[in-house]
């Protein structure tokens, strides 16, 4: 499956590439396909485009702030998680997702 | 005639010294009988003695009862009436609480967390110093000074009298000059008990029965009310009895003089040494190896002492409120200097906290020497001369010792300080002879006598003034006491002929003083010449350059002189109208202040285009952040204190003379202080350092706790440079942890932050030796840690992709593995560096 996310941590140093690198490295044992955003301290990069939103089936926000063009969103199915439970348990997400 | 006065105490912690000092002074103005009783205990007290109106124990809202008989009675009743109504509530005010001057200085978790007793004071010399307490000043009888011998009493008690009278004078005439509101206090205490008629009537009684002395009825007095006023419950009472202590030896001093009762004690092991107030001559007489630390009172007369202390880099820590606790005897305490605390109780947290403290400041004071030898040359091999200050002889050696190339300013004014007469020619030659010997061959700027203002000397009966700092004082004051000033120079010229002295006139603002001390000076030369005595024809003359006025006629200066030294601490007070000892004025008070630099600028182009010497020798060129600056505005010479020449030294050789100047001249376009230390900080970004490095690998960390941890890696970035505010930077680290933990699992955490407390981007590894609580997400604990820390101002981002690389990397287990099976710290800082460039 198709899924696109966005990670977002509070400093923008760490987590939100550590929970990007979690993401990718799941969706690929889980067999799935995924474009993740990282809203850091760099800013944006690897941003998703609506093409690339409305292409997906589900989207991932692993965010602890709030995410800059959150409205890209709107018409997307999607979960919201803090960036801890992308790192602690990743696989849970995607199955949350699967279900929402 | 007998009159009644009834009142409920009003003052929260009862009629204790500073009260009983209102009363008294009210009553004493009345002939009539006055007596307090407190219905409470049934004592009675006379409200002329402050000793016994305290010695009646009166609490708040106890009953008192005022009775007033005689002559006067009524005008008497009235006027304590009205002090009672209205003046006596408003007697209980605390003395300020000196914590609140701790500004901005942040405590690291670990004593904020702790429930240890800890007084707050201010940091005066950085550092840390561990000991046993020992208290100075109070009652110190030496042997010498009979106690008992045959007395006639007549004699003796005539003494007491006459040294009673003198010393409340003295205190009178104190007050009159003192402006400290602490100080006034502490006066006006030890005056109304010089005057109290119980303490007289006492001193007379204790001389009667042994046939003691006038000394052994001092120290029979001074332990009478030491026991009544100990036992007391109240601390404020238990104080009063070091006022006490205070005035007995005033009078001894009086009876005896100064030099008879000066007694030093006797260090015999590590010791801090806590006292209200101590000079310099004490602080000189204390055995130096065994001094690690300094707390002192108020720092009202002690700014003198502390400079000593900078010198000889003793811990010290100043403004410290409740030092009269009688409580104060510890085998084991602990000064911090660098956060300004006194600790007195240990336990093991603390004392592993403070070994790494120690570690932190060793560590970095041992990669500092490196520097302290090496010539001071900017990379691009220009020459700035490091220097120190110095305040006696004896620091000479530990300033060469500290890396000094010369002496850039010998304070002459300790030669003078603490002693009932001017030191003599013969004397002050040797000092100086002392000093150019530890000097050999390298120059050493003397300066002539700087005193009045704030550092006046009992024997010249300086007037007390209304503005002492813009008064009468250093140059000003030589034409009155030209023999005085005489002798010095002698001394000087004398001394000239043993090694390459410069001398340096303090406080000059107009060419006519400069003609008058040249004048002075050229005819001691002669005087020596014809009496055949060698001196150096040659000697350099310069001026300190502290009074604007003199800056603005320096081409005149430079006609008449050889060199100049910028005291920058009094030019800045005097050009930005802002009292330096001010702490509301620390905005103002701020050597950054573009005007300021626009100001050296002037002062430092004019003097070099005059082919002139400058250098600079105040506060301003101790700190080592702003070396920068000052070297490219082009002074010849930086003087500090010789604690901070390494650092110093280490910072010339970091910028070249290119880069100063850049700097500098952007520095002088800058509109805010603020705005020149953003220039200053993006400045130091500028050192090439690399994220990693293997010095910020530590392969077997024993730290073991979470705040150990973090703060080892924090003392390893101060200790190679990287931070100049370790307790900010952990802060800022605790505060990124109180988010949530940085420990993301596998038994690893990574915790960081963005601050402008690093002055560059870093990365820490360290493997713990045992793993340890982390609060991680797994609920395991931590045994790698890798801690980044990035520059707040670093808008290009400059390391960001390779920490987000390296964030990507530590989810991986083979990396992971990688890091933990590293076996030095040369491969693991290799295996970080090939994956983030890759």
């Amino acid at each position: 499956m198709k899924f696109v996310a966005v990670t977002a941590c509070p400093t923008g140093i760490a987590h939100t590439y550590m929970a990007a690198e979690q993401l990718e490295k799941t969706a690929q044992k889980l067999g799935h396909t995924i474009k993740v955003e990282t809203q850091g301290a760099m800013g944006i990069e690897n941003e998703l485009s609506q093409a690339d939103i409305d292409a997906a089936e589900a989207a991932i926000l692993a965010t602890d702030i709030a995410i800059e063009k959150p409205e890209r969103f709107d018409r997307i199915r999607k979960v919201q998680v803090p960036v801890q439970a992308a790192l602690k348990d990743p696989v849970a997400i995607f199955q949350k997702t699967l279900a929402a | 005639m007998s009159l009644e006065l009834k009142f409920a105490c009003p003052l929260p912690n009862g009629i204790h010294a500073r009260p009983a000092s209102a009363l008294e002074e009210v009553a004493r103005n009345f002939v009539a009988d006055i007596s307090l009783t407190n219905d409470r205990t049934g004592n009675v007290a006379n409200v002329k003695s402050v000793l016994a109106i305290i010695g009646a124990e009166v609490r708040h809202r106890d009953p008192c009862r005022i009775v007033i008989t005689g002559a006067d009675a009524e005008a008497a009743h009235a006027a304590l009436s009205d002090f009672v109504r209205h003046e006596f509530p408003g007697c209980d005010d605390p003395t300020p609480a000196s914590s609140n001057l701790i500004g901005e200085i942040v405590l690291p978790p670990v004593l904020t967390q702790s429930n240890q007793i800890i007084r707050h004071g201010k940091p005066a010399v950085a550092g840390i110093g561990r000991g046993r307490l020992v208290r100075l000043g109070g009652l110190q009888v030496p042997p010498n000074l009979p106690l008992q011998r045959n007395a006639d009493f007549a004699t003796e008690s005539g003494k007491l009298d006459a040294a009673l009278t003198a010393i409340a004078e003295d205190y009178e005439t104190r007050l009159e000059q003192q402006h400290s509101r602490l100080e006034i206090e502490l006066l006006k205490a030890h005056r109304s008990i010089a005057r109290d008629p119980e303490f007289r009537q006492k001193l007379h009684e204790f001389l009667q029965p042994e046939q003691r002395t006038a000394a052994g009825a001092i120290v029979a007095v001074e332990k009478y009310f030491t026991m009544i006023l100990t036992q007391t419950d109240s601390a404020l009472l238990r104080e009063r009895a070091l006022d006490v202590q205070d005035v007995c030896y005033q009078l001894l001093r009086q009876i005896y003089g100064p030099s008879a009762v000066t007694a030093e004690p006797h260090l015999t092991q590590d010791s801090i040494v806590v006292a209200e107030s101590l000079t310099p001559g004490q602080f000189l007489a204390l055995n130096r190896k065994f001094l690690k630390g300094l707390v002192l009172g108020h720092a009202g007369n002690t700014s003198h002492t502390v400079i000593l202390a900078r010198s000889f880099g003793i811990p010290t820590i100043i403004d410290v409120a409740d030092l009269r606790n009688e409580t104060l005897c510890h085998d084991e305490a602990i000064v911090d200097a660098e956060c300004g605390l006194l600790l007195t109780t240990l336990n093991d947290t603390i004392r592993r906290y403070y070994a790494m403290e120690e570690r932190r400041i060793a560590e970095r004071k041992a990669r500092l020497r490196r520097f302290a030898h090496q010539p001071a040359r900017t990379p691009d091999n220009c020459p700035v001369g490091i220097a120190g200050n110095i305040g006696t002889a004896a620091e000479g050696e530990a300033a060469f010792d500290a890396g000094a190339e010369s002496i850039g300013l010998f304070r002459t004014e300790m030669l003078f300080f603490d002693r009932d007469t001017p030191p003599t020619e013969d004397e002050q030659f040797e000092e100086y002879c002392r000093a150019l010997s530890t000097a050999k061959g390298r120059p050493v700027i003397t300066r002539t006598l700087d005193i009045g203002g704030d550092k006046p000397l009992a024997y010249l009966h300086l007037p007390a003034e209304n503005n002492p700092f813009l008064g009468y004082r250093a140059v000003r004051i030589y034409p009155e006491y030209e023999n005085l000033f005489r002798s010095q120079i002698r001394a000087l010229v004398r001394a000239s002929a043993h090694g390459p002295l410069k001398i340096l006139i303090p406080m000059i603002t107009a060419a006519e003083e400069i003609a008058w001390a040249k004048q002075v000076i050229r005819e001691e030369q002669n005087r020596c010449r014809a009496a055949g005595i060698p001196y150096d024809a040659n000697m350099a003359i310069g001026a300190m350059i502290e009074v604007p006025a003199a800056a603005f006629q320096l081409d005149v200066l430079c006609r008449e002189l050889d060199f100049f030294s910028i005291g920058s601490n009094d030019l800045l007070q005097y050009f930005a109208g802002a009292d330096r000892a001010n702490p509301r004025l620390a905005k103002l008070y701020d050597p950054l202040q573009p005007a300021f630099l626009r100001f050296l600028h002037k002062i430092i182009s004019e003097a070099r285009a005059a082919g002139k010497w400058i250098g600079l020798c105040g506060e301003m060129g101790g700190h080592a952040e702003y070396l920068p600056i000052l070297v490219g505005l082009g002074l010849d010479e930086i003087s500090a204190a010789p604690s901070l020449v390494a650092a110093l030294k280490a910072e010339v050789a970091a910028w070249p003379m290119t880069l100063c100047r850049d700097l500098a001249a952007k520095a002088l376009t800058c509109a805010t202080a603020a705005d020149v230390r953003g220039l200053l900080d993006e400045f130091a970004a500028r050192r090439p350092t690399p994220l990693v490095d293997p010095e910020l690998v530590i392969i077997e960390s024993t730290s073991t706790t979470k705040q150990e941890v973090i703060k080892e890696a924090v003392d390893r970035l101060y200790v190679l440079g990287r931070t100049q505010q370790p307790r900010a930077l952990e802060q800022a680290l605790w505060q990124r942890e109180a988010v949530y933990s940085t420990g993301f699992g596998h038994g690893f955490a990574i915790p960081h932050c963005k601050t402008s407390a690093v002055s560059a981007n870093s990365l820490v590894l360290m493997r713990l030796r045992a793993p340890v609580e982390w609060g991680s997400l797994d609920g395991k604990p931590v045994q790698t840690v890798l801690l980044l820390t990035i520059r707040e101002s670093d808008h290009a981002n400059n390391h960001m992709n390779v920490f987000s690389k390296l964030a990507r990397k530590v989810m991986h287990e083979d990396f992971r593995n990688h890091l933990i099976e590293a076996p030095d710290s040369t491969v693991a800082c290799a295996l970080l560096s090939g994956v983030l460039a890759a």
